[in-house]
């Protein structure tokens, strides 16, 4: 172990990786705010979905551009290695507080890049190939220790794992579900559009997308498998990219993925760029070792020795909870279950009280589209409305008035049935991380993980 | 990339094929049930579009182009000579109207969406008050929110039936009342305004080319035609039946505050269940896909679902069956009802809300297990599907 510390290797992978990371979260924010995202899912909305202990990040109104602005130009300043520090503890903050707003904007890819930013703020990313080591001659590095790309990996590593175990149930394997809905809904496609016709496509999808998974991280790791895998890498994400609306999701896992290749593939990589940009070549190869205080080196490894801890147990916490986890989503979030379930809802509430107030409640003058579909297939989240609706209704003169909801949710193909147990006063509930006496119990059985 | 041989890629497929060997003997869970073939006709939204805009949407605006002209043409018969025998001619012409018109509600699409028809058409309670003003200034918009009610057949239904109790009466509203002129030029603007409206959408079918955008837009995205049909059918069937014509009226959705005015064709008194009858009819022949013409049923969502093999997994059954089997429950309710639902309303108000319960079971699946088959876009961002 001692001796793994010790070891150093190229500065060159991870520096690409900062330029390719930062240009790629530059241009989300870019395509995000001109797509008018950030109006209709910040600015439009008059009521939020915080993350539970969270509920302290606000909604900034008009001043959520000036986050954007400085999310976006801290991505740039990662990028070409500017005042790197701050830069990425900025692009930590201002991303991660941005995904915090509203759980109905909630997404995986969203979770792993702020996870990345978090550890790329303790990583000497910045010591080689940087404007920062330009001018700070004593910065400048093309060596690092192992340890430092070896964890990126394995973050990437752990994320596809966790994804590939997900789908080891019997919906995904046995009932190519819910591949089998999302697939013929593309059978226009040109060329390939008639195949999703045939129905053993989705499941070739189904146990590919699986095994890809489960694979990919060995395949990647391993050098003689690599250039192979990073031909699965581009195919499979770029299927998904063609299949699903996605985002920006394909393209930052095909970036990611670029880490695990040799430091001779990612110096090839900086000799071009450094010889297009005319860079003297004692900036490109200076053949130093960039070495940590030993303080701060133990700190960090501590810090993530923490952070790998709680990776591989929170995915893992679903299994505390009973009740089907597709179902009751508790555990669900932030354990890279991707692409798993068609869930489609809907939820009626009815907010009376004991003086004979009554009224059944119109979603869309609460909530977006958006939020209305979100809100409507997650326990956690018809709660928090829930109880937006007792608070408006208080306002409105009702006394302790009781909220009750109507839901009916559709999982996976199986008809629709009520989530939450109707005669529950959703307004005396509080959330919690204990288990949700008032979701209804699942009525089939998915085996597997 | 020279170093790597063919060895080496006989052992990624050896890997690949291990794992795939691992992860199949590894299930020794039940058998999955036989996939149902997906029958690749079906499953075309092309066609079924086609069949939608050719045998249904365009035969359905034809159809309600003729009962509307002939209406325009008595109402202008009864602004040149208001007597009885025109003012029956015209309170008949507005009956096969409205009727005809719940044929063609339903198709919240293009250009009938674009251009909210809807609103210039059939938006009720009649604003009486706002329309005698409207009346006795000689102006006003048509085209904002708030004149949505003084305007359409429910204003109509004021205009020819619900000015006076008896037809002497209502006639010397126009013959002879000091402000019969007035009268006489706000029927004008009324369906003046309704033909402008229909006109815009239905030209926009037959010689505007959207028929073609229309069926060329088979994605399934919300800016698509299946998407933008399937929401307004859905939307439609929710707020416009459920609710327009029993759940509002019957005060199952306020506190059971019935609100016997807010029936449709109030004034006729005894159209109501006819128009909801009608309604209802035409929502089940479209997701059944019946020719408009011949009554045979082409390309649908009926076709489509079963196409793409729509159906609950647990049981097996399909959907389309369910969803039938729900409308076959609604109309069973609805042919408990007397003709005037207002009456209903008042009497046997129970009934009413049987008819309100049974339709907002068909929401749900029509709203969540059909879309969810159908993989039916409703947002407008990212999302990973979970």
């Amino acid at each position: 172990m001692r001796n793994y510390l010790r070891k150093t290797t190229s500065a060159a992978p991870l520096a690409v990786f900062r330029v390719l990371f930062g240009l790629m979260l530059f241009g989300s924010i870019v395509r995000f705010w001109s797509n008018g995202w950030i109006v209709d899912l910040y600015i439009t909305p008059h009521y939020f979905f915080p993350f539970y202990g969270f509920e302290f990040v606000k909604p900034l109104g008009e001043y959520t551009y000036v986050l954007f602005a400085i999310c976006g130009l801290s991505a740039l300043l990662v990028a070409i290695g500017l005042f790197y520090r701050v830069a990425m503890i900025s692009l930590f903050l201002s991303f991660t507080y941005i995904e915090l707003i509203d759980k109905s904007t909630y997404l995986n890819h969203y979770y792993f890049t702020s996870l990345v930013c978090l550890l790329l703020i303790f990583l000497p990313a910045h010591a080689y190939f940087s404007v920062d080591a330009y001018r700070r001659s004593g910065l400048l590095a093309d060596q690092i220790p192992a340890w430092c790309i070896d964890s990126l990996k394995l973050f990437v590593a752990l994320l596809y794992l966790f994804a590939g175990l997900a789908k080891l149930n019997s919906d995904w394997l046995l009932h190519a579900q819910p591949l089998r809905i999302w697939l013929p809904a593309h059978n226009d496609l040109p060329i390939i559009g008639f195949l999703f016709n045939y129905s053993w496509i989705p499941y070739l999808f189904s146990w590919f997308g699986c095994l890809y998974d489960l694979s990919i991280p060995f395949l990647l790791w391993n050098s003689p498998t690599r250039p192979w895998a990073y031909v699965a890498v581009v195919v499979f994400h770029g299927l998904t990219a063609l299949l699903f609306p996605i985002g920006m999701f394909p393209y930052i896992m095909m970036v990611t993925a670029l880490i695990f290749f040799s430091a001779s593939f990612h110096k090839e990589l900086i000799r071009q760029l450094g010889n297009w940009l005319s860079i003297p070549a004692s900036f490109l190869w200076p053949k130093r070792v960039y070495t940590y205080q030993p303080v701060i080196r133990n700190f960090v490894l501590g810090l993530f020795a923490i952070f790998f801890a709680i990776q591989i147990l929170f995915p893992l916490r679903y299994l505390v909870y009973p009740g089907e986890l597709f179902w009751t989503e508790q555990g669900y979030r932030f354990s890279w279950r991707v692409m798993l379930m068609e869930k489609t809802g809907y939820a009626q509430f009815t907010v009376k009280d004991k003086l004979g107030h009554q009224t059944i409640v119109n979603n869309a003058t609460f909530l977006t589209p958006l939020q209305e579909k979100m809100m409507s297939t997650q326990p956690d989240m018809l709660l928090q409305y829930a109880h937006i609706l007792r608070d408006y209704y208080t306002q409105r003169g009702f006394r302790n008035p009781e909220v009750y909801v109507d839901s009916y949710v559709a999982l996976n193909g199986r008809l629709g049935k009520p989530l939450i147990e109707p005669t529950t006063n959703l307004a005396n509930q509080q959330d919690s991380f204990t288990h949700k006496e008032w979701i209804t119990s699942f009525h089939d059985t998915i085996y597997g993980f | 990339m020279n170093q790597f041989r063919w060895k080496q890629i006989g052992l990624i497929c050896a890997f690949v094929a291990a794992l795939w060997a691992c992860g199949g003997s590894g299930s020794d869970t039940p058998t999955p049930t036989p996939p149902n073939p997906t029958d690749q006709a079906s499953s075309d939204r092309k066609a079924m579009l086609t069949n939608i805009a050719d045998n249904i949407i365009v035969p359905s605006y034809a159809n309600f182009k003729t009962k509307f002209d002939a209406m325009v043409a008595k109402s202008d018969a009864f602004a040149a000579k208001p007597d009885k025998t025109t003012l029956t001619d015209l309170r008949q012409a507005w009956v096969d109207a409205y009727t005809e018109w719940q044929k063609v509600e339903l198709f919240d699409v293009g250009p009938a969406e674009q251009y909210t028809l809807r609103n210039f058409f059939n938006i009720y309670p009649t604003d009486v008050a706002g329309v005698e003003a409207y009346i006795a200034a000689g102006t006003g918009s048509f085209d904002v929110p708030a004149s949505y009610p003084k305007q359409g057949f429910p204003t109509l239904d004021y205009l020819i039936n619900g000015l006076e109790t008896t037809d002497d009466a209502i006639v010397a509203r126009y013959a002879t009342a000091a402000d019969a002129a007035k009268r006489i030029a706000y029927l004008k603007r009324l369906t003046t305004q309704m033909n402008s409206q229909f006109t815009t959408v239905y030209t926009a079918w037959t010689t505007g080319g959207y028929r073609d955008t229309f069926i060329n837009c088979t994605a399934l995205n919300a800016g698509c035609s299946t998407g933008k049909l399937v929401n307004g059918f859905v939307l439609n069937y929710e707020r416009y039946i459920r609710s327009g014509k029993f759940g509002i009226p019957s005060g199952a959705m306020a506190n059971g505050t019935v609100a016997p005015d807010k029936v449709e064709a109030y004034y006729k008194k005894d159209l109501s269940l006819t128009l909801a009858k009608t309604a209802h009819q035409a929502s089940i022949d479209f997701f059944n896909g019946k020719n408009v013409k011949t009554g045979q049923e082409g390309p649908s969502l009926k076709t489509y679902l079963n196409g793409i093999g729509a159906k609950d997994s647990q049981t097996g059954k399909s959907l389309v069956d369910i969803i039938n089997a729900q409308f076959e429950v609604s109309n069973q309710k609805l042919a408990a009802l007397k003709a005037n639902l207002t009456d209903e309303v008042k009497t046997n108000n129970t009934a009413m809300v049987a008819v309100y319960t049974e339709m907002q079971k068909a929401v749900r699946m029509l709203k969540v297990d059909m879309t969810s088959a159908m993989s039916i876009t409703i947002t407008y961002t990212d999302n990973d599907g979970d």
